[in-house]
This record gives C-alpha cells, sequence and structure tokens, in this order.
C-alpha cells in the first residue's frame, strides 16, 4: 500500500515538474518574442496596416483654338468580386456550388440590366422594301462609331479568375463586367445588396470625342510600359497609373498629369483605408492645352482627304494646314486613321497588333513621320536658289524638249550609253520649249529644272550643283525634324555626295543632281516640310517651327502660358526673288497653261505646286506602260495677295497631284474660307483672343 | 461522520477560474469590436460562466463515488451518442445540421466523451490497482480507448481524439503503468505513425505540412504569421486594451477563439501575457495538489485527467499563438469563446470539487 501510495506520488510529482517546465518553457519563448524581437515585429505590424498612397490627379484635357473639347474625362463603370468575401465552405464541392449560384444570379442581373437599359438592336427582315442598312466600315478608318461595348464574363471565366486570384491575393477584386452603362451599374448594385462580395468600381477613363479624326495629335493614354516604368517610378508615379503613349497625351505628359497628392492611411487586412495619418496633401488637377487646331477645319480636311481618297484606293494620305503668319498648325489629318478610344478601355495586345500592322499603319502619323519622294513640290528650293545665286534670272529662257541625254561619264562618245532624262510632258508625247523660270514652275517643267539644277554640258550652262542644291534645301528645313510638338517626327534626307558614298559605295554624278532638282532620286521628306517650305515661300522666308499647342492653362481655365511658333531661321533669299516664285505658283493655278487649274477658286486666289512623284515599292506594279507608280501632292497658299494658309495634301500612289492633291487642296481651301467668313461675319473671337479680353 | 466538507471546497480554485473566464470575456470584447455579427458574444460569454459555475457546484454537491457504479453503463451510452453523431446524424440530418440537431444540448457529444473517458478509464484502472504489471490492465485500458478514440476521429474531430489521446496517457501514467509498458507504447506509436497520417484528411495533413515547412501554404501560413506577429509586437506593456492594430485592423483572424492569446499579447504585452499564463498555472497546481490529496485512486485519476486537459489544451493554444505547435482548433482553456468547451471544463471541475471536498486532512 505505501509503495503505491509512493508509487502515485512520484508520479504526480513528475507531472507537475512538466507543468512547470512547459509554463517556463512558454514564459522564455513569450519574452524572447515580446522583448528580443519585439522591435522588429513591430516594424511588420506597421508595415502591414501603414499604407502611403499618392493619389493622381485629374488629368488635363484638351481643347482647340474655339474650346471645342478635344479630350474629356469620364468614368468606366465595372462590377467586380473580392473572392475574399464570397461565400466559403471547408468542403470545397459545397464552397463551389455557392460561389457558381451567386456567380449565376450575379452574371444574370447584370445581363438582365443591360437589356433593360438598352435593347439590342434587332434588324427585321421585312418584305423588301426597305433594305436592312449595312453599315461598311470606311476603308482608312479603324474601330470608328464603336462606343466601348459592355462585357460580362461567363460564369465559368468568373469561377477560374477567382480560384486564381484567391490562390495570390484574395482581397484584390476580379472585374467580372466592365464598360457598364451607369445606370446598370448603379442598378446592379442596388440588387445585389444578398450577394456578399460584390461591388462596384470607378475606372477614370480618358474620353475623345472627336476620335480617329484628330487620333494621330491627340494620340492615347496606357499603363506605364515594363521598359520604362523605372524612370516612371523615379519621377514618383504609381506602378499601375496610365500615362501618354503617343501624340500630345506622350508630349505634354508633364502639363497634363498634374501633381500627385501624397496621404498616409491606415489599412485594415482587406487594404480598406479606415483612417488618414497625419496631415493629407491632395493630388493637384493637371493642366489644359488649347491647341491652335481649328477642329471645324480639320473636320472639313478629313472629310475632303477621306472623299478625295476613297476614289482612289490608296492606301494612305495627308492633308496638312498651317497659319503661314504664325507657324501654328491649323489642321493635320493623317489616313488611316483609328479611333484613339479603343485605347482608353484598355487593349489586347491581338487588337493592338491587328490595328498596328493594318494596310498603310493607321498608329502612323504620316504627316510627320512618312518620308516620300517629294516630286515637283520640291522645285520650289532650286527655283529659289538658281534666282539668289545668280544662275537665272527670271527672264532666262531654258530650251526644253521632252527628252534630253546625259552622256555616259566612261563612253562620252558612245550616245547608245547616254542616259535618258525626260520631261513628264514627254510620256504625253509634248515638249515644253524656251521656258523662263515661272512658266517652268507653272508646267513643272522638269527638264527646265534639270539644267537649272545640274547644268546642260551641251550650252556650257552651269547649274546650282549637287552642294548648292542639297545647301538650299537644308536652308528650306529638309533633312531635319521641323521640331514641331509631336512625337517620332522623321528627318527625311537630303542626299549629298559623302552620303551617297557611305549609303550606296557609288560616286555622285550629274544625273543624281538631275534627279534631286526635282525631287526625286534619294530626296525624301514629310508632308510636314512640304508645308513648311510653301509658307516660308508664302511669307517671305520665314521658316517656323511648327507649333499645335498654342496656349497651356490651369485647370480652371486661367492661362499659365502661352505657346507661340519660334522661328527656325529667316532665309538668306531676297524677296523680289520669293515674288517670283510666288508668281510662278500663282500661274501654276492661275495661267491657262498651269498644272494646276482645278485648285483654283472663284473669289479667293490660289497659288501652289503640284507633284507627282514617282516611287519604287514591290508590292505595287508598274502601269502598262512601264512606269512607275506615283504619289499625288499638292502644296498651296492663299490668299495671294496676302497670304495667310499653306497647306499641303499627299495622297500615296493617288497617281497625279494635279489631277487628285490638288482639287483635295481646292476643298480644304474653300472650307477654311467659308468657315473664317462666317466667323469674321459673326465677330466670333477664339478661345485665346476670349481668354487674353478677359485679362487685365 | 460527513464524509465531505464546503470547506474543503476549493475556493481558491474557484477565484481562479472566475478570474481567468473574465478575463477571457474582457478581452473577447476587444476582439469582436466593431464587428456587428459578433457584438453579442461577450454578454454570451458571462452567460456561459455563469451557468458553468452552477453547473461546477451542482456536480461538486454529488458525489462521484457514487458514479463508480455506473461507469460501464455510461460507457455504453457514450459510444452510442457519438455513433449516432458520427454515423446516423451524417446520413440523416447532413454533414452540417448535426450540429443544430445537437445544439439542443449545451455541451456537444465530443467533449462530453472526454469527462465519460475520464471516469470509465479511471475507475478500471482504480479497481486494478494491484495488477498494473498484468499486461491485461494495459490491454484493457486499450480497449476501453480505443472505440471513444475512434468515433470521435471520426466525427471528425482530429483535435477531440488528440485530447482523448493524451488524457487517457496521463491516466494510465498516473495510475502507475510500469515503465516498459510506457515505452512499448512509445515505440508501437512511433511504428504505427505512417499509418496514422494515412488516416488524416487533407485540412489536417496540410496543417501539419505547414508546421514542418511555413513557406509550403503562404495563405494558410498568413494567420501563423500574423499571430507571430501580434504576440512580438505587443512588447512588455502591449499597445493597449483596444488599440491591437494587428486585431483591430483584422489582420489576426478567428481572435476571439484560437488566437485569443495574440490579442493578449499584442494589446496588454508580455505583463498581460504573463498574468494569464500564472493563472493557468495556478489552476493546474491547485489541481495537481488536489490530485496529491484524493481520499481514493478514482478520484485522483478523475483530477489528474481533468488536469491533463486543461494543460495540454494550454500548451497547444498558447504554442500555436507563438508558431510553435501546429494549428489545431483547440480553444484555450476558460478564456477562448465557446459555451460548449466552457461548460465542459466547469462540468469537470465540477468532479474535481466533488474529489477536493471529500479529500482527507493532509497528516
Amino acid at each position: 500500500m505505501s509503495s503505491r501510495s509512493d508509487r502515485f506520488l512520484t508520479r504526480i510529482f513528475l507531472l507537475q515538474a512538466l507543468t512547470v517546465l512547459i509554463f517556463i518553457a512558454l514564459l522564455g519563448k513569450l519574452a524572447s518574442l515580446q522583448f528580443g524581437r519585439a522591435q522588429a515585429f513591430q516594424e511588420r505590424a506597421t508595415f502591414n496596416r501603414i499604407r502611403v498612397v499618392r493619389p493622381e490627379g485629374e488629368r488635363g484635357v484638351v481643347y482647340d483654338r474655339d474650346g471645342r473639347m478635344l479630350v474629356r474625362n469620364t468614368a468606366a463603370f465595372e462590377i467586380a468580386l473580392i473572392p475574399a468575401d464570397l461565400p466559403d465552405d471547408p468542403d470545397f464541392v459545397v464552397s463551389q456550388q455557392k460561389r457558381r449560384v451567386l456567380y449565376e444570379e450575379l452574371t444574370t442581373l447584370i445581363n438582365q440590366a443591360l437589356w433593360e437599359v438598352s435593347p439590342p438592336d434587332i434588324e427585321f427582315e421585312d418584305d423588301g422594301k426597305a433594305v436592312p442598312s449595312r453599315r461598311t466600315p470606311p476603308p482608312l478608318t479603324f474601330g470608328i462609331n464603336e462606343p466601348p461595348s459592355p462585357s460580362v464574363m461567363s460564369v465559368d471565366e468568373i469561377d477560374q479568375l477567382v480560384l486564381q486570384r484567391e490562390a495570390g491575393s484574395a482581397f484584390q477584386p476580379v472585374v467580372v463586367a466592365e464598360n457598364l452603362p451607369r445606370d446598370v451599374a448603379l442598378r446592379v448594385i442596388e440588387e445585389s445588396y444578398r450577394l456578399p462580395g460584390v461591388v462596384l468600381q470607378l475606372q477614370p477613363r480618358r474620353e475623345y470625342p472627336t476620335g480617329a479624326k484628330t487620333a494621330e495629335i491627340i494620340g492615347y493614354t496606357g499603363p506605364i510600359p515594363q521598359e520604362t516604368m523605372q524612370s516612371y517610378l523615379e519621377r514618383g508615379y504609381n506602378a499601375d497609373a496610365w500615362v501618354g503613349w503617343s501624340g500630345l497625351e506622350f508630349v505634354y505628359e508633364d502639363y497634363l498629369r498634374g501633381k500627385p497628392g501624397r496621404k498616409v492611411i491606415e489599412v485594415d487586412v482587406k487594404g480598406r483605408e479606415q483612417a488618414v495619418l497625419g496631415e493629407a496633401i491632395p493630388p493637384e488637377p493637371g493642366k489644359n492645352l488649347i491647341l491652335s487646331l481649328d477642329m471645324e477645319l480639320q473636320e472639313a480636311m478629313f472629310q475632303a482627304l477621306l472623299n478625295g481618297v476613297n476614289s482612289w484606293r490608296s492606301e494612305s494620305a495627308v492633308a496638312v494646314a498651317m497659319d503661314t503668319r504664325t507657324g501654328y498648325i491649323l489642321g493635320m489629318v493623317s489616313l488611316p486613321t483609328y479611333d484613339n478610344n479603343i485605347f482608353a478601355d484598355g487593349i489586347t495586345a491581338a487588337e493592338y497588333a491587328s490595328i498596328a500592322e493594318a494596310r498603310g499603319e493607321p498608329l502612323i502619323n504620316h504627316a510627320i513621320s512618312g518620308i516620300y519622294p517629294p516630286g515637283s513640290t520640291f522645285k520650289m528650293v532650286p527655283a529659289a536658289a538658281g534666282l539668289q545665286e545668280g544662275v537665272v534670272t527670271p527672264r532666262t529662257r531654258l530650251n526644253a524638249p521632252g527628252i534630253i541625254y546625259l552622256p555616259n561619264r566612261n563612253f562620252p562618245d558612245n550616245p547608245l550609253l547616254a542616259q535618258p532624262f525626260v520631261c513628264w510632258i514627254y510620256k504625253e508625247g509634248g515638249y515644253h520649249g524656251d521656258v523662263n523660270l515661272k512658266e517652268a514652275l507653272a508646267q513643272s517643267c522638269d527638264i527646265y529644272f534639270y539644267k537649272l539644277g545640274g547644268g546642260w554640258y551641251v550650252t556650257e550652262f552651269e547649274g546650282l550643283g549637287a552642294p548648292t542644291l542639297a545647301e538650299y534645301a537644308r536652308l528650306f528645313g529638309y533633312g531635319e525634324p521641323t521640331g514641331i510638338d509631336l512625337p517620332a517626327e522623321s528627318a527625311g534626307l537630303v542626299p549629298d555626295a559623302r552620303w551617297k558614298r557611305i549609303a550606296k559605295g557609288e560616286r555622285w554624278v550629274t544625273g543624281d543632281t538631275y534627279n534631286m532638282s526635282i525631287g526625286q532620286g534619294d530626296v525624301l521628306a514629310t508632308p510636314l516640310q512640304v508645308t513648311l517650305m510653301t509658307a516660308a515661300v508664302a511669307n517671305d522666308g520665314l521658316l517656323f517651327r511648327p507649333q499645335i499647342v498654342a496656349a497651356i492653362t490651369d485647370s480652371e481655365g486661367h492661362l499659365v502660358e502661352r505657346r507661340e511658333p519660334s522661328l527656325i531661321r529667316e532665309l538668306p533669299i531676297e524677296s523680289k526673288w520669293l515674288d517670283v516664285v510666288r508668281e510662278g505658283m500663282w500661274m501654276a493655278v492661275n495661267w491657262e497653261y498651269g498644272t494646276a487649274p482645278k485648285a483654283a477658286l472663284p473669289d479667293i486666289v490660289v497659288a501652289g505646286k503640284t507633284g507627282t512623284a514617282e516611287f519604287y515599292d514591290p508590292d505595287i506594279p508598274r502601269d502598262s506602260r512601264g512606269n512607275l507608280p506615283t504619289h499625288a501632292w499638292f502644296t498651296a497658299f492663299a490668299p495671294y495677295e496676302d497670304p495667310e494658309i499653306a497647306v499641303t495634301v499627299f495622297v500615296y500612289n493617288g497617281g497625279e497631284g494635279s489631277a487628285v492633291a490638288a482639287p483635295i487642296t481646292r476643298d480644304i481651301l474653300r472650307s477654311y474660307f467659308d468657315i473664317k467668313a462666317r466667323d469674321e461675319a459673326a465677330g466670333s473671337r477664339t478661345l485665346l483672343e476670349r481668354m487674353e479680353a478677359l485679362q487685365p | 461522520m460527513r464524509r465531505y466538507s464546503w470547506r474543503r471546497f476549493d475556493w481558491f480554485l474557484l477565484l481562479a477560474v472566475l478570474i481567468l473566464s473574465s478575463y477571457g470575456v474582457v478581452m473577447i470584447a476587444s476582439a469582436v469590436q466593431g464587428d456587428p455579427e459578433l457584438v453579442d458574444y461577450p454578454r454570451r460569454q458571462m452567460f456561459y460562466i455563469v451557468a458553468g459555475v452552477a453547473l461546477m457546484i451542482a456536480v461538486a454537491a454529488f458525489d462521484y463515488n457514487l458514479l463508480a457504479s455506473f461507469t460501464w453503463p455510461i460507457y455504453l451510452a457514450m459510444l452510442a451518442l457519438l455513433a449516432l453523431v458520427g454515423v446516423v446524424g451524417k446520413t440523416i440530418f447532413g454533414a452540417q445540421s448535426w450540429i443544430d440537431f445537437f445544439g439542443l444540448f449545451p455541451i456537444q457529444p465530443s467533449e462530453l466523451a472526454k469527462v465519460v473517458l475520464a471516469l470509465v478509464l479511471g475507475k478500471f484502472l482504480a479497481d486494478r490497482q494491484e495488477r498494473m504489471d498484468d499486461p491485461a490492465t494495459l490491454l484493457g485500458g486499450a480497449l476501453i480507448v480505443a472505440p471513444i478514440l475512434t468515433l470521435v476521429f471520426l466525427e471528425p474531430d482530429l483535435g477531440g481524439a488528440v485530447v482523448l489521446a493524451v488524457e487517457a496517457a496521463f491516466i494510465f501514467f498516473a495510475a502507475g503503468l510500469y515503465y516498459r509498458y510506457i515505452f512499448a507504447i512509445g515505440a508501437a506509436a512511433l511504428a504505427l505513425s505512417p499509418l496514422f497520417w494515412n488516416l488524416l484528411n487533407e485540412t489536417q495533413r496540410t496543417r501539419l505540412r505547414i508546421f514542418v515547412d511555413p513557406a509550403a501554404d503562404p495563405d494558410s501560413y498568413f494567420n501563423v504569421e500574423q499571430a507571430l506577429v501580434s504576440v512580438g509586437s505587443g512588447g512588455l506593456l502591449g499597445k493597449g486594451y483596444g488599440q491591437g492594430t494587428q486585431s483591430q485592423l483584422h489582420f489576426l483572424r478567428v481572435r476571439h477563439t484560437d488566437f485569443i492569446f495574440s490579442v493578449i499579447a499584442e494589446e496588454l504585452g508580455f505583463v498581460g501575457a504573463t498574468i494569464l499564463l500564472l493563472l493557468l498555472l495556478f489552476i493546474l497546481w491547485r489541481l495537481w495538489r488536489i490530485a496529491v490529496e484524493a481520499p481514493n485512486v478514482f478520484g485522483r485519476l478523475i483530477v489528474v485527467a481533468v488536469a491533463a486537459i486543461v494543460l495540454f489544451q494550454s500548451i497547444v493554444t498558447v504554442g500555436m499563438n507563438m508558431a510553435l505547435l501546429p494549428v489545431t482548433g483547440l480553444p484555450l482553456p476558460f478564456v477562448s469563446y465557446g459555451g460548449n468547451a466552457l461548460l465542459s471544463l466547469m462540468l469537470m471541475l465540477g468532479l474535481v470539487q466533488s474529489v477536493a471536498m471529500r479529500r482527507k486532512a493532509r497528516g
């Protein structure tokens, strides 16, 4: 009995000792956590709950010269699910069943609301009386007239996404339906109060009311590209911010963006803001842009170009209008175009690729990025240079048969090896005869300009020579970007001996000078450069750095900064010589033998120059007579007496400049002067004029 | 001669339990603060405490020795009840609704099983005190434990089954089981552990895996990690009552039950947590004292069983809150929210007091 009792006591003593030891161990662990590592854990607890958020200010908007809105901010409505708030059950199958019922209810609710708010268009096939209007999309525009269509996921898609998201970040919402009309979104939220985890999200969204008509100028925004993320983060951007990707949205990013605020908040485990700690700095909204662009003219240009081009099956075309007195861009259209609103809602890689790689490259602004042989529009350069350098006078006549031959350098006595140079008129069986400079411009006489540029060995006439021609081409702005406030501008190319040696490994020959003199060969220019040249001829030698943004205002509309075009240079060409060139251009339109009678207006005197520039494209065959395809050009200014606008129209593979580009230019000038007359009659003022009138 | 006396009722034990469970109510109030669904919980817990103390005193007044004659019918009734819950209950009421059905009872069958095991195994070993060297004693005891353990495990209630196993082990040990048997059982358990692993369901295996390799499942480990951060960030004096950022911003989950210790450690710091541990230690000290002074072996083994349960559940929950042990879902005795666990503990303390009131004066 006693030994048994002792054994009990021993055993219970052992258990007591065990108890005490365990508690000492627990206390030891507690102490090591709460003393030894308290600071580290406190930091982690702080990291858990404290967030520094940098709310972006509202992005600035864009107006045209008359105050029409070209960019505004709206919101896209989304319905999302928070995975962590969805019904849950330890049994996976039960949990899935419950959730799928919820998804089913939610999607039905959304689809029902969508249907009731805007029933889908149903085209009735009636008995042949009314033919159902089948809209064919314009061939030169992409993604137009498609308002962001609401998209609702299927139950299976939701199921899959939620399961994926749950594994990582269960508090991050899964977007179930996007681009919902406001009424639909609010109604769904109201009626889904029974469904746990359903939330409404507002996504700030850029809206471009003028869409495709201004897409190349305005551009679009998008999420920060991975490869430039670091530099944006250094500039204080949030990683999920949207930034300008192209056009003015890109160039004026720093103005449009505004200043992000700063707020230290305490969040709960779901990341929901519980309290603001300290003082919050509110974000500052971005600045607004006022453009020199006249949207009314832009629309007219768009329409005129579209009409003109559609009948010629061209794959791209450009129209540029510039104020010759100031250097401001009044309108700029590049076809094919795209609706930049499709970028506002986010775009998939496949959608992007289908637009970027479409025929004619819609995403490219051909007015500033496309480089083409300028053809005869280039002739103003040798004309002005020839007069200024004294190579010719206005009275100098050069003989222009339909064709001339340059003897082969190595076998000068073998006429079979001589290189023929023809005038465009030779192909029609004619020739220009003895012409002076004005007539040569008016008739676009190629032979005259071959001789003026490269000389003529038979009469020992000394031409300008390639170096001087290149020098004047550069003076007129060819061969370097104009510096317009738009991204991705091309420099074009002014070829010279050095360039040819490096690029082609060949010597420069007189034939090269001949080709260059008529804007062929290796000369390449953007339509904007051609416009700049015409403007400089019109305004007596001022080469402007063109500008689209005329002013910057703060979010309340106060003028912050005026942006005026600067002068690239004043051309070292005497006014009397430019007078002669202008007269030549006047004759092209108004003289009975001129090339551009189709550009004439009854009430306004127009001066201009046609261009029909041959180009080589492996995809475009020569015509039946073996001629290369041609781009149609026309560049003009008006009114002749007191120029104020320069317009250039370019139609890729458009054929004859006189037949295709000149009428489009005429239509554009018609619209410009009609708008001007109407505005003057009404006494209306531009937005800037109105703003300046308000200031003391 | 009166064989019992209210003077020998352990008032200190009752006082410690009251202080500890009140401490629990106060901390539950902090843990559920701001949650409209749980706002009622502190009041409900208070009600359970009052009901539990009444139950304890009622049971204490009852002579535990009277139960000795009925251990076998009680045992069989218990098995029947567990079978009803585990097998019949599932098929008739579905996996979920048996809880609703048995919600009518204040104490769930698996909790009751702990009491019944103490009585049956205690009685069996008390009767065979002279034959502790007999393998038949060991075998008989094992045969008593096995069915009840299996049924609770199948319920499925892994935590409950583990508690029952530990309880049985303590009873065997205190009853004086020979060391050679203890080693033999230990070796057998080790040998059978792969089989045991196969019996676990996926959730339970995941918990064990996470315990061994925390990085295996970041989502599940989140709870354990946040508990650790809560405890550690509490420091010496804590962040203040109702001021714990981890608890109040819900980084800590199931705060009012599994992780109530973390709430205490975060908001009241080392001081608050130590007070809690010392109160538990005090209660255990009183229990062991009653075990030593018990009038007979049957009573002693009942008290040992209760001490085993309180000790084991304390270690497991406190250890879990400090990432020392896997998450089991066991409540912290007297502190975690839950009427079922609390009433069952109070019932056991009632038996303990019944033993205490019948002990002889030491001498």
